[in-house]
């Protein structure tokens, strides 16, 4: 049987099932004496200084190793003696005369409540903090010890409703191959943990506990979402095969992630993010990469019915800049066209909108968005290290227009008194051939050139990339794909001038390959391409990328180029 | 009873350690306190941890402190100083 779930912490694991019952509160019903409720105060304080002392004690336990999860401990400290908390529990005991487990059943349970219709899904989720503290009492009221799962017999797949924050802090890592719980979504505690910890979890089957049985054998795979009960030899292979496949891909971002691009015979290149948003996920990039090549500015525009102004590019601009400190961010200005449809900019309809007007185009068409992106951007550039480019450049012409925006901006801003770098660099996409075959003369003009290959290829190529139909004559190892690379790239070199791949090609290991060979030493690419990219830098004799780049430009067609990379590469690749 | 208006200016509003932070301050006054948030009139016990947090207390929001008990004046002007301060943020 497969039961489905929630992976909200990737990973694969199979084994024997431990089913963890934590201790549940069943409290007493049958209201105290008048002369009882003294005793049941003082019983009652004795409990919260018990559990006082275990928490302090978990706490003490986990601060050298893991202050974070430590402060979990805190926080229940905290619920333990509020003060609005305890009064109700004293009044419950006194005035109604509730025997103490009841009386701190009923109001720890009150206030879970009030603490769940928060519209805030973290404050939400302290309400698991709430009942953590309250089974902790109730437990101590009962005088059981307490139980969790610092310490497993051998390792195991945890099967369990939910695990208590409490659980999750002091969960015996090496012996939790995953964890299955019912009820849990990907903000909760036991999801922090399980991805914190790299355990592979599963939450939100139904059902789980009723499902498996003690010690039975199951795969829990947290890549697809899926548990297996009984699964057959085949599929246990199949797991194994999958482990094995997910933890070398893990060592593999592991060992090279945060490694220096540097190839065996001293050659650096800079592996360079490209970037489409702003979001904290998207930033975390920031860490593993050594610029942005490639900062997609057309999310700002779409999804509204207005333009963004000055001033919000200027915030978003300037957050991203400051996040990178001084290195490289390559801001591309507006690449959009009759293809999209855009609420705040209504475009007419084009028979052909990949060969019209848009990107560079539309901002020549529509000077007041060019000049309030460039305005934003300058003003930003003062807080750290700007490029910026234009893309879909055709001509030597597009370029000076480009240059003259760029210098009436300038000087805007001079007048009204406003600070911008002076060392912000200008440059352009080369993704039509026209500035490719041009690109001496471009060199001359510009400070660095990025080249898109997903869009040089289309128009090199004369095929739309969305076109399903003509989806076999996109060819990225087309070898004329790489002559006009090495034609533009050498021009720019040739100058002085930086040339970065900011396409496809360059997060690629065929392509990075044949561009490190041409001698682009800028590499910019999604985040999931970078620990691959910088392996094959580490791996890869610049010497030998330069044969392998001489050889591909003589071969005549992309299956015999793809054929010889895979076979030149054939030692790197495994 | 006194008690004086002020706003909310730390980035993380009044969550986590500023919450606690809070709840740590007002539990040194003997006097009954309490926050509202001044838009909704929502009301809860400054010493209270959990109360407080079900208030939802983020950036930008006004915030009424009342004391009302011997060391009332003192107590308002801490916790009104504490939220002026941004947790130290």
């Amino acid at each position: 049987m497969i039961y489905h779930g929630n992976p909200v912490s990737k990973g694969i694991a199979a084994g024997p099932v431990f089913l963890y019952q934590p201790f549940t509160a069943a409290v007493s019903g049958d209201l105290l004496e008048e002369s009882a409720v003294p005793e049941a105060l003082n019983k009652y304080e004795a409990a919260r200084k018990n559990a006082e002392a275990e928490l302090k004690a978990l706490h003490a336990r986990l601060q050298s190793a893991d202050p974070e999860k430590a402060k979990i401990f805190t926080a229940h400290i905290d619920i333990l003696f509020d003060e609005a908390m305890d009064g109700d529990i004293r009044e419950q005991i006194e005035n109604n005369r509730y025997p103490p487990d009841r009386a701190i059943a009923e109001v720890f349970e009150k206030y879970a409540r009030i603490l769940r219709k928060a519209p805030d899904p973290l404050i939400k989720e302290r309400a698991s903090d709430i009942r953590d503290v309250k089974t902790r009492l109730i437990r101590i009221w009962n005088g059981v010890p307490e139980k969790n799962l610092s310490s497993l017999p051998a390792p195991a797949v945890i099967v369990v409703h939910d695990l208590l924050p409490s659980d999750t802090a002091t969960l015996d890592r090496k012996n939790v191959l995953a964890i299955v719980t019912e009820i849990g979504g990907s903000t909760s505690h036991s999801a922090i943990i399980a991805r914190s910890y790299g355990i592979p979890a599963i939450l939100g089957v139904d059902k789980a506990t009723e499902h498996f049985s003690q010690g039975e054998t199951v795969i829990a795979d947290a890549l697809t979402g899926q548990v297996i009960s009984e699964p057959t030899k085949e599929q246990l292979r199949g797991c194994a095969e999958k482990r094995r496949r997910f933890f070398a891909q893990q060592d593999q971002i592991n060992t090279f992630i945060n490694k220096e691009a540097v190839s065996p015979d001293g050659v650096r290149v800079d592996i360079e993010l490209n970037l489409a948003s702003v979001s904290e996920q998207a930033l975390e990039g920031e860490k593993y990469t050594d610029g942005v090549g490639l900062f997609r500015t057309e999310f700002l525009y779409l999804g509204r019915d207005s333009l963004p102004t000055e001033e919000e590019q200027f915030e978003i601009y300037r957050a991203v800049l400051t996040k990178f400190g001084g290195r490289p961010v390559t801001l591309r200005t507006l690449d959009i066209g009759g293809d999209k449809k855009l609420g705040c900019l209504n475009l007419p309809h084009e028979e052909n909108p990949f060969l019209g007007n848009r990107a560079l185009r539309l901002c020549f068409d529509r000077p007041d968005i060019f000049r309030t992106q460039l305005r934003a951007a300058f003003r930003a550039s003062v807080y750290g290290n700007l490029w910026l480019m234009f893309p879909m450049v055709a001509s030597i012409d597009d370029i000076f227009r480009a240059k003259q925006a760029v210098f009436e901006v300038k000087k805007e801003l001079t007048d009204e008194n406003i600070a911008f770098s002076p060392d912000v660099k200008l440059g352009i996409m080369i993704e039509i051939p026209s500035i490719a075959l041009l690109a001496d003369f471009a060199a001359k003009e510009v400070d660095f050139a990025s080249i898109g290959t997903n869009d040089l290829c289309q128009y090199t190529m004369a095929v739309d990339r969305l076109n399903p139909a003509v989806n076999e004559y996109y060819q990225s190892y087309n070898p004329a794909l790489f002559r006009l690379i090495h034609l533009a790239a050498k021009s720019f070199l040739e100058n002085g001038k930086p040339v970065c791949v900011c396409g496809e090609l360059g997060g690629d290991r065929l392509g990075a390959a044949v561009l490190m060979g041409l001698g682009v030493r800028k590499l910019s690419m999604n985040i999931s391409s970078v620990a691959q990219i910088r392996k094959l830098v580490n791996e890869l004799p610049m010497k030998k990328a330069e044969q392998i780049a001489a050889n591909v430009l003589a071969l005549s067609s992309a299956k015999e180029a793809e054929q010889y990379l895979n076979s030149a590469l054939k030692e790197i690749l495994s | 009873m006194y008690s004086k208006i002020t706003t909310i200016q730390n980035k993380t509003g009044l969550h986590a350690r500023p919450a606690s932070d809070f709840v740590k301050c007002a539990s040194k006054f003997n006097s009954k306190i309490t926050i509202k948030n001044v838009d909704d009139d929502e009301t809860a016990s400054a010493k209270s941890i959990i109360l407080i947090l079900a208030l939802s207390l983020s950036q930008g929001m006004q915030v009424e402190i009342t004391a009302e008990g011997e060391d009332e004046a003192a107590a308002v002007d801490a916790l009104v100083e504490l939220i002026d301060s941004k947790f130290g943020e």
